[in-house]
Formats: C-alpha cells, structure tokens, sequence
C-alpha cells in the first residue's frame, strides 16, 4: 500500500517535470534569445526598443480599449441573458450554451468575411467609419468572448440559487433592475472579473479579424509585424505579452482565491 | 368579508393540476398551516398567494383588494423560503433593511427598523455579519426579520424549518408563534409537518392531490376528522373491519363482539365498513360503560412517556397507545389482554 503510494508520488512528479519541461523550455531559449540584440553581449536592448517604440504603446492602448469596451458589451448582453435563462427557460440552457461554443468552431477568418460582408453594404454603413469598424470590431469580439463569458457566468448562476434569491426580492419590492444590480451582479462578481481576464487575454493577442477590420491599429497585427520584421524585438514581444496574460491569469487566481477561502469558514 | 380571501383558485401546469378549487377566509391576525404530504399543491397555492405563479381560474383578494394578477413586487406580502435565500453580498443588517431600501425609506428610519427587527430575533451582535457566518437557524430568523421589516399585510412561509435539526425546529417555531402573536400578523404557514401544524396554528387546512380535505382548528381536524385521509395522515388512526352496521343506534360487530360507536355526525357506510379509534384512546382491563374486546400483545414499545403495543385483535394488528405509569406492569408479549375503549371515541369510516 505505502509502497504503491509512493510510486504513484513519484510518476505524478515525474509526469509533471516532463509538462513543465515542455512549456518552459521555448520560453526560456525565446527569452535567451530576445537577450541577444547586442552583439556577443547579452542585454535587455530589444525590449528597450520595443518600449521605446511608439507604435507599442499606441496598439496596445489600442487593444486595451477596445477589451474594456468588449468586456462591457459581453456583461451587459451575457448576464442578463444568462440569468434569465437559469430563471425562466432552463430547458433553453443546453442550446444557448452549444451556441456560445461556435466561436470556438467557426474560424476567424470565415466570421470576419461575414462581418464585413453583412456590414460594410446596405443597410449597414459601419466599415465606412473609423467609429464604425470600431463598433464592429467590439461587436465581433463580443462574440468571441461569449464562450468564456458565457460559461463563467452561467457557473456564477449556478452557484447561488437565483430563483429564491429572485423571489425574495421581489417580495421585498425590487423591480427587475433593482434585482439584476443589487442581488444579481453582486453575486457574480467573481465569476464575471473571470470571464472578463480571459476576454482582455483573448482580444489583446488577437490577429485575424483586427488586422482586417482596424489593421496595424491594434496589438495583434503589431506584434506580427514586429515578428516579420525585427527578430530580436519579436522575442522580446512574445515575453512581454507572456507575462501580460500570466499576469491577467494571476489576478484571476487572487480573486477566486479570496473568494474560496471566504466560502471555506462558511462550511461549519 | 374576511381580510384574505381565496376564491375558487385553480392552478393547472400544462395538464397537471397542482390546485383545485381552493377556498378559504383568512381573518386578519389569523396563523393558518397548509398542511399535507410533498406535491399536494400547498406550495403552488402559496405562490399563487405572493404573486410568483397565476391562478388558471379564481381569485385572490386581499383587504378588500383583488390582488390575483398583481405583480408580487407590489403586494407588499413577506415570504420566507425553506433555503433562507438570504442575499449572500449583504450583511445581516443590509438583509433586513432591503425591502426598506428598495421602497425609498430615509436611512435613519431603516436604521431604526432593523435593530427592532434584530432585538425581535435576538441577534443584535450579528447585525455586520454575513448569511455565510450564521447557523442556519440564523439565518431563518434573519430571513423572518427581513420579510417582516416590510410591515407586510400577510405573511407567507415555505417549510421554513425543514432544512434545520430536529431541536432548532422547535425552538424557532416557537419563536415564530411568538413572533406572529406579538405583531398580530396574518400567517400561512406550510408544512408536511402535522406536529408543526398542530402545535402553531389557529387553523388548519389538510390538504391532498391538490384539494382541500378539511379545515378546522387543530383540535377539530384531530379529534374530528373528516376524511379517511385526514384521519390517517394526522396522527395514527386504526381502522377495523366490522360488520353489521346499525348506524341509527350506534353499534356494530367487531370480532364477533357487540360495539358501540359515536354516531352523532351522519355518515356514510361504504362497503367495506371500519371502525376507526386512536391509538391512545385504549385502555387495558374491564370498565363499566365501555367497549370491551380480546387481544393478544404482539409488539412491546417502551418510549418513555408512552408504551407502544402492538395487540392483534382477530385478523388485524392493532397499535395501543398506553400512558406510562411508574408503578405499571409491562405487559409481555404473547400475553391475552382484554383492551377497552370508550364509545365515544371510536367512529365509522
Ligand atoms: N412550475 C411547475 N411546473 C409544472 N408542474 C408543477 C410546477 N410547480 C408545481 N408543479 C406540480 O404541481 C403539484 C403540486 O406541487 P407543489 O405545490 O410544489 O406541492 P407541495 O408544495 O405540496 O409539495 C406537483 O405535482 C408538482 O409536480
Ligand atoms: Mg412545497
């Protein structure tokens, strides 16, 4: 008994060595590299460069905008959506959750040909604007984002009991809004910053549809042009917006940590 | 006409009905149980009540107010759930001073209610709580101070103490009559319960497959049940077969034995005809004036302040219910006993 669990400590180590080995590894040599700007010295000169360099802040405040307006678009259209769903047409969930998944089906590239298709023409007008291909863009992230909005939040639903919680307020006297703004939101607070870090991960690093919708505006074409371009600014790119998402993903981490200690003293 | 009045409610979800032809006056400062097994309708009709499902047909009027499609946010109705669903983002002050908040009150006057409502439950120190830290006990009572901070006009509550331990359910439904008692507020109260309907309210209504089977003060629904179903679903009924029925004098053939029955309330003889009698209107031994009839013990229970027996008297097994005395002689299985019961007692069902 005490021999097979020490065995099986041992190959879960093992097994785990080997999968950090093969994630670490090409960071590791990408970083080496990216430190080699400068000749037979190693230095941090691509990555001044690159903070140096305009363009970088440009696209990447960019980008940041356009997830904040993302994030604000998917809340607003996934939580009440989701909540009315878990309320009042649950037979609807598995449906609407199978829809929320074909971004991950449908490629980019077909999404966006459609996009610009249905709204570049009559009666839609937006790809003939700045404002409008910006709309756009959010809007299509929108959609993109609705996998892992969708799922985050609908978990958030279902960890509370949203029918009693709705019922006792409406005895008390709140209206629906009052419902969704002071019972509902509050109560996925956590489940929605989730879905939100992922969104911002997803649409800062996104190429396909932002190259043809706003070009070298955004991120995600810059840092492919960076990569065709300049080898060592590339490197330093693809850490720097490594440690961007790890750190989206670390935050993620410290709120639900928060929250699941909080959930812990509740079990007496 | 009575302060809540439910007329003729129907409720039929796609097929099924959960309701049927509900009737009931409710006087104002009134404690009324539903009372009745899971899936009779007692929740639905609660519903129906607050505002969360509407009624097929009938209606729901409220201090001369027809409230049957009003919107459950106005019809200023306090519910308290069998989960608490107390809002978990708030503490136990917010809690109970959200109805307050939501209808616009000025903070001190909220202030002023929620540490009523807490002095009321008791939980003064826990005010900056959240539902998370309280027992569940707690939080019922938070959730009885939250719909009461509301001064509604009826108070409705779902198994309220379903989800605690057998002891905190006593507790706090004592709590909750004193409560209701000390407000003077008008109560629905539902349970699968009987000792909780019995011991709370001023009247019952026993409920089954969704009509209504009687309703009564808990003493008439007890000692006068008129169902079969309402005598056997509150407390234990034994029923009997007898034979030669004469309904017009009172008595019948049980076991060979002349009977006499109560035969006061008219009544039906179905085919099969039973006599019914309580388990604790037996006594052992020969008394003047009562019905007298041969058994042989069984099953010996001793619970304390009751001895369960179990005697058969001819085909069937007959529960006895016989106080505890301190100087008593347990009777021994397999022993011949003679059992007798008061005429007065015992009925035919
Ligand atoms: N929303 C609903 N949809 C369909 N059937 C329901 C619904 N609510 C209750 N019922 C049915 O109505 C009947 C009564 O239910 P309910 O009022 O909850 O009973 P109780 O509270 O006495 O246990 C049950 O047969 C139940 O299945
Ligand atoms: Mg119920």
């Amino acid at each position: 008994m005490v021999e097979a669990m020490k065995r099986s400590v041992f190959w879960s180590w093992f097994w785990m060595f080997i999968g950090t080995l093969y994630f670490i590894l090409p960071l590791i040599s990408t970083f080496l590299f990216s430190l080699r700007a400068k000749k037979d010295v190693l230095s941090f000169l691509a990555y001044e460069r690159i903070f140096a360099d305009v363009n970088f802040w440009r696209t990447f405040g960019f980008s940041l905008m356009v997830g904040f307006f993302t994030i604000l678009g998917s809340i607003l259209l996934v939580v009440p959506t989701a909540y009315w769903i878990r309320l009042r047409l649950p037979k609807l969930r598995g449906m609407i959750e199978f829809l929320t998944m074909l971004p991950f089906v449908i490629p980019a590239i077909v999404l966006v040909f459609g996009l610009i298709r249905v709204f570049s023409g009559a009666p839609f007008f937006l790809t003939n604007t700045y404002t409008g291909t910006n709309v756009l863009l959010v809007a299509a992230y929108v959609v993109l984002a609705l996998p892992y909005m969708f799922r985050s939040v609908d978990a958030g639903l279902g960890a509370i009991d949203v029918r009693s919680l709705t019922e006792a307020a409406q005895s008390l006297g709140a209206s629906w809004p009052t419902i969704l703004f002071k019972v509902i939101f509050p109560n996925l607070r956590v489940a929605i910053l989730g879905g939100a870090f992922l969104t911002l991960a997803t649409v800062i690093g996104e190429f396909t549809m932002a190259s043809f919708l706003v070009g070298i505006k955004a991120f995600g074409p810059y840092m492919s042009l960076i990569g065709q371009n300049k080898t060592y600014e590339a490197s330093s790119l693809t850490i720097i917006s490594f440690l961007l998402t790890w750190s989206f993903m670390g935050l993620i981490q410290l709120f639900n940590r928060g929250k699941s200690d909080s959930a812990l003293a509740g079990a007496h | 006409m009575s302060y809540l009045s439910i007329s003729n409610v129907s409720k039929v979800f796609g097929g099924v009905v959960a309701v049927e032809d509900f009737n009931l006056e409710v006087e104002k400062g009134e404690f009324i149980s539903f009372l009745g097994p899971s899936g009779c309708g007692k929740t639905t009709t609660l519903r129906m009540i607050a505002g969360f499902e509407l009624p097929t047909s009938g209606e729901v009027v409220l201090d001369g107010e027809n409230i049957t499609y009003k919107a459950p946010n106005e019809r200023n109705v306090g519910m308290v759930f069998q989960s608490y669903a107390l809002f978990p983002n708030m503490t136990v002050a917010q809690n109970i001073g959200f109805g307050l908040q939501v209808r616009k009150t000025p903070a001190d006057e909220i202030q002023t209610m929620v540490k009523e409502m807490l002095g009321l439950i008791h939980l003064e120190k826990h005010a900056e709580k959240y539902p998370y830290q309280l027992s569940g006990g707690q939080q019922q009572r938070v959730a009885l101070a939250r719909a009461l901070a509301i001064n509604p006009r009826v108070l409705l509550l779902d198994e309220p103490l379903s989800a605690l331990d057998a002891k905190i359910r006593v507790e706090l439904r004592q709590e909750i009559r004193r409560i209701q008692q000390k407000m003077g507020i008008t109560t629905i109260y539902v349970t699968h319960d009987q000792e909780e309907a019995l011991s709370l309210s001023d009247r019952i209504v026993v409920m089954s497959q969704g009509h209504m089977e009687q309703v009564g003060t808990p003493a008439e629904i007890y000692n006068r049940p008129t169902t079969e179903f309402v005598a056997s679903f509150v407390g234990q009924l034994n029923l009997l077969p007898v034979s030669e029925v004469d309904l017009k004098n009172g008595v019948c053939k049980l076991n060979g034995q002349l009977v006499r029955f109560d035969h006061s309330e008219p009544r039906q003889i179905s085919d099969k005809p039973r006599l019914a009698i309580r388990p604790e209107e037996f006594q052992f031994g020969q008394t003047e004036g009562r019905n007298l009839i041969q058994g042989r013990v069984e099953v010996v229970m001793f619970l304390g302040a009751v001895v369960r027996l179990r005697v058969r008297i001819g085909e069937v097994l007959v529960s006895v219910d016989l106080f505890n005395e301190r100087n008593m002689t347990l009777p021994r299985v397999g022993d011949e006993v003679m059992v007798n019961f008061p005429p007065h007692a015992c009925w035919i069902m």
